[in-house]
């Protein structure tokens, strides 16, 4: 059969088990090994136990779990609220100044989280109430925390760059500078947003925050600075050269849980325990995806699918902007129903070498797919964001939050633009730190 | 509710065999978790050794891998138990009530089949490595078969945990998907 | 038929040039044989090969042998500091006694042979040069195989264990002071921008590592003699191929270095027998302590001139 054909009905097959409501990791198992046995006899399926565990044989991978960890044990503190209150105590005179301080809030502890839920988490458990005792819209105070805590995969350290690295064998290091000054302008056009829909919404007096007095904020410094000390000595050890990414990973996740159990009195078994619960929950799913989407991607390339898309692609003449989008309304609708990790690992072998034929650099597209992913997160079907905000608000409806993320999801689009006309944005950084390009 | 039920675990009902693959996943759990720590240490230990003594490392970085696949897969079965194994269940939710019940059967019962085979494989992939004492190529000289155990045990302790959430469906102890009735 | 090769590099490497010889050469003699290769990891990853192979679920590789070193420690032997001196010692090793024995070994695990080849490497310093076993001592290394890792740690260097794509960002963040892989790394993974300087395999060379295309046995034994004919002519075409441009892949490394204005430090012979002296008293050491036959198979390899 001709691969490109096989490779169409493999697709099918996949999202029509995918809907099914068997879960990812497995799914992928039963659709590899399916198309395995057809194509490749029965016996190719003793394989699969190697080929998982071979896959989650890498060094790098064990940074997603620390990466995780660093995330949770902060948000299991009332750390979050701190960030943004000192924020607010600071930024008083900057109009709608408690969601500024909540969107700036998001994007600090994105720098110690690689995830986007626990972003979201950490930062809306005090955040969304506040806001709405305050106040502010209910649509702006879901909105802004789900989409801010998107930024979690975006600013370094970020778990689906890890797995971007890993597939595309693109330096991890460099991939984390490339989401720094994306990021920021992430947040810078989020503030631009929740400022105007506040406005809009007629409750000047939300503009004008309440003030502070110089002893109410140094006060609260002492409760920001363990953080700030944190995110730099992590990003000192991994540009350093005392660490790679993976052990910064390490020592960032020791550093955040001594903090919780030290200065936020995280020390009743009970509390640490919720804590690596969840870091486990999180990270066991997120390996065993990535372990699944290994014996996935063998069968792809067994039954020559992934080189025949490659080839194909490579003879086609299109436009690569042309080719762009359509990579983008692919990737966006992946990411409406799968979690990110998944999308990277099944598309990044097939995509890769049509953005690099294409004469796209792999370390911006890294950026622009996961803005694509961050979009995912705060869109229907499944956004993971949703469901944590409406987990922290229950009566917060969902057709509230959702209405009230859209706007942000524009706001990705913009940025995703403006990546296409400045690529500089996401490459000038990590060349100027790491020196040019291998 | 779609997506990542949120920590809502598989319901037990008074049935013991369900107690029991509960509390077997739990403690699976408990190891996972441990393993993670552990691996956080000795990764923190090596860049002592390393920076502050200039000392040797040639064990860390492969324990500590080892380590991760170990909390990996024997983290299976508790993470199925807390419903942590992201789904798309779009489908499930627009179905009426019966037809949920039975697509809950169908894919337990494909993932069951999947988790099985993969635990045959993986017992034979375990003992082979252990028969022929395979040991990996470093100094260390690791006897492959004692990360390779990770293989069967994990993914017969899922298995369990697969075939006690199917078991919770048909007797109609849990919701098909975990669903509640809206 | 279609026959599967799988290996880790890419299509400009030389390991894969003498796989791409093979797959034409059998094309062209139009024998029903299609060799498809899957390079750069894109089917099975470097070390997780050689078992497959061995089952029959891939039908050739071209592999680093030590890679299986963990299952048969015999094969340890193809990745010995000072056991090969240069590439025609290298090619006259292929053709010994001592070969043989190996590839009785590889037969126990339905794996052959169809193209011998070794390849060189050296060694890079971040700050200074590294020629004889004093120069290293106490710095943080890389050592490409267990066999060298042992020897340099006898050599009181600290060892780091890392794969050969991280070495460059190691080296540039000081996390390595010292490196030693095979030549042809050295250059893909331009690690010239890092070094200060570079020891390369000349007239005498420590490091070798056998990295042969294997086959399944039973595929092979299955196949019909025109096809088996098909495939030992294209072998022999790739194997003096492969042999020439092993020569060359450390001349041309020497090259790159020095136009990046890295330092060439060069080998003397005394060095040559302080490292080999180092060698037998720990890595020797080590293997004939691990592996029952392992001082005869030690003293086939020496016995070659
Ligand atoms: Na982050
Ligand atoms: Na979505």
């Amino acid at each position: 059969m001709d691969p490109l054909i096989l490779g169409a009905i493999v697709a099918v097959t996949t999202i029509l088990v995918l809907f099914s409501g068997v879960s990812v990791a497995l799914g992928l198992l039963i659709v590899s090994a399916g198309f395995l046995i057809i194509f490749d006899g029965a016996r190719s399926l003793e394989l699969i136990p190697e080929i998982l565990f071979g896959k989650l044989d890498n060094f790098a991978l064990l940074s997603i779990p620390m990466f995780i960890i660093m995330g949770a044990s902060i948000a299991s503190t009332r750390a979050g609220a701190d960030l943004y209150e000192a924020l607010e105590r600071w930024l008083t005179r900057v109009p709608g100044g408690l969601v500024i301080s909540n969107l700036g809030a998001c994007a600090l502890f994105a720098a110690m989280s690689g995830s986007s839920p626990a972003t979201c988490a950490a930062i809306g458990k005090m955040g969304i109430p506040e806001m709405r005792k305050r106040g502010y819209p209910d649509g702006v105070a879901a909105g802004s925390i789900a989409a801010g805590g998107t930024l979690g995969i975006l600013i370094p350290p970020s778990v689906t760059m890890i797995v971007y690295g890993i597939a595309t064998e693109t330096s991890i290091g460099r991939l984390f500078l490339a989401g720094v000054i994306p990021g920021l302008l992430l947040v810078a056009l989020f503030m631009a947003w929740s400022l105007y829909s506040t406005a809009k919404s007629g409750n000047t007096t939300l503009l004008t925050a309440r003030s502070y007095s110089w002893t109410e904020r140094f006060e609260i410094l002492p409760r920001v600075i363990p953080f700030i000390v944190i995110i730099i000595g992590v990003l000192y050890a991994m540009y350093g050269g005392i660490a790679t990414p993976s052990e910064t990973a390490a020592v960032g996740a020791l550093l955040c849980l001594l903090i919780a159990v030290i200065i936020y009195k995280l020390w009743k078994p009970v509390d640490l325990w919720m804590v690596l619960r969840d870091s486990t929950k999180e990270s066991v799913m997120i390996l065993f995806i990535i372990a699944a989407a290994g014996v996935f991607s063998y069968m792809l390339s067994s039954l020559f699918i992934t080189q025949s898309i490659a080839a194909w692609i490579g003879t086609l003449d299109v436009n690569p902007w042309v080719l762009m989008l359509a990579v983008n309304i692919f990737l966006l609708i992946a990411g409406f129903f799968l979690p990110p990790v998944a999308v990277i690992l099944m598309a990044a072998p097939i995509l890769l070498p049509i953005i690099t034929t294409a004469g796209f650099d792999p370390i911006w597209f890294a950026v622009i797919l996961t803005i694509n992913m961050e979009i995912g997160l705060i869109s229907p079907p499944v956004g993971l964001n949703l469901y944590v905000i409406n987990g922290i608000a229950p009566d917060i409806s969902l057709k509230t939050i959702l209405m009230g993320s859209l706007p942000f999801v524009a706001c990705m689009v913009i940025a995703i633009v403006l990546l296409c006309f400045f690529p500089g944005l996401a490459t000038w950084l990590p060349d100027a730190v790491m020196g040019p390009r291998l | 509710m779609a997506g990542q039920s949120s920590a809502t675990a598989a319901r037990t009902g008074n049935n013991l065999f369900l107690r029991a693959v509960a509390a077997l996943s739990t403690l699976a759990g408990w190891c996972s978790a441990a393993m993670i720590v552990a691996a956080v240490g000795i990764t923190c230990q090596m860049i002592f050794i390393r920076f502050v003594l200039n000392g040797s490392t040639f064990w860390q970085t492969e324990a500590v891998i080892y380590l991760a696949i170990g909390a990996t897969l024997i983290g299976l079965p508790y993470v199925q138990r807390l419903r942590g194994h992201v789904n798309v269940d779009l489908v499930p939710l627009a179905l009426p009530k019966s037809a949920r019940f039975f697509m809950a059967i169908m894919t337990l019962s494909l993932s069951i089949t999947m988790v099985g085979v993969i635990l045959w494989y993986s017992y034979e992939h375990w003992h082979l490595a252990y028969e022929r004492n395979w040991k990996s190529d470093t100094v260390w000289g690791v006897r492959l078969w004692i990360p390779y155990l990770a293989l069967p045990v994990g993914f017969g302790l899922f298995l369990l945990q697969l075939v006690a959430d199917l078991v919770a469906v048909l007797l109609k102890i849990d919701q098909p998907f975990g669903l509640e009735d809206t | 038929a279609d026959l599967r090769l799988s290996h880790q590099w890419s299509d400009q490497d030389v390991r894969h040039q003498v796989a791409q010889i093979v797959a034409d050469r059998v094309a062209a003699a139009d024998v029903d044989l299609t060799i498809r290769i899957f390079g750069s990891q894109s089917l099975f990853k470097a070390r997780e090969q050689y078992r497959p192979l061995s089952r029959g679920q891939l039908d050739m590789t071209v592999l680093p042998l030590s890679y299986a070193g963990g299952q048969q420690p015999a094969f340890n032997l193809t990745l010995m500091p000072g056991l090969v001196k240069n590439h025609d010692h290298a090619a006259r090793l292929s053709a010994s006694p001592f070969m043989k024995t190996l590839e009785e070994k590889m037969a126990e695990d339905d794996v052959m042979v169809l193209v011998h080849g070794y390849l060189a490497g050296g060694f890079v310093g971040a700050d200074k040069c590294i020629t004889s076993p004093e120069d290293i001592a106490g710095l943080q290394t890389r050592a490409a195989g267990k066999s060298f890792e042992q020897m340099l740690a006898g050599a009181g260097a600290s060892i780091a264990s890392m794969s050969s794509s991280e070495i460059y960002n190691a080296m540039q963040t000081g996390v390595l002071d010292a490196a030693n892989t095979s030549s042809s790394s050295f250059v893909s993974y331009r690690i010239y921008e890092q070094a200060s300087c570079y020891t390369p395999a000349g007239d005498v060379a420590l490091w070798f590592m056998y990295q042969p295309l294997l086959m399944n046995k039973s595929t092979f034994d299955g196949l019909s003699s025109d096809q088996q004919n098909a495939l030992m002519t294209a072998a022999a075409e790739a194997e003096a191929f492969y042999l020439e441009e092993a020569k060359k892949q450390d001349a041309s490394s020497t090259e790159v270095f020095r136009n990046a204005g890295v330092e060439i430090a060069e080998m003397t012979p005394e060095d040559f027998e302080k490292w080999r002296q180092l060698a037998q008293e720990t890595s020797y050491a080590a293997f004939v302590a691990e592996v029952p036959d392992g001082q005869a198979l030690l003293d086939m390899a020496l016995a070659v001139e």
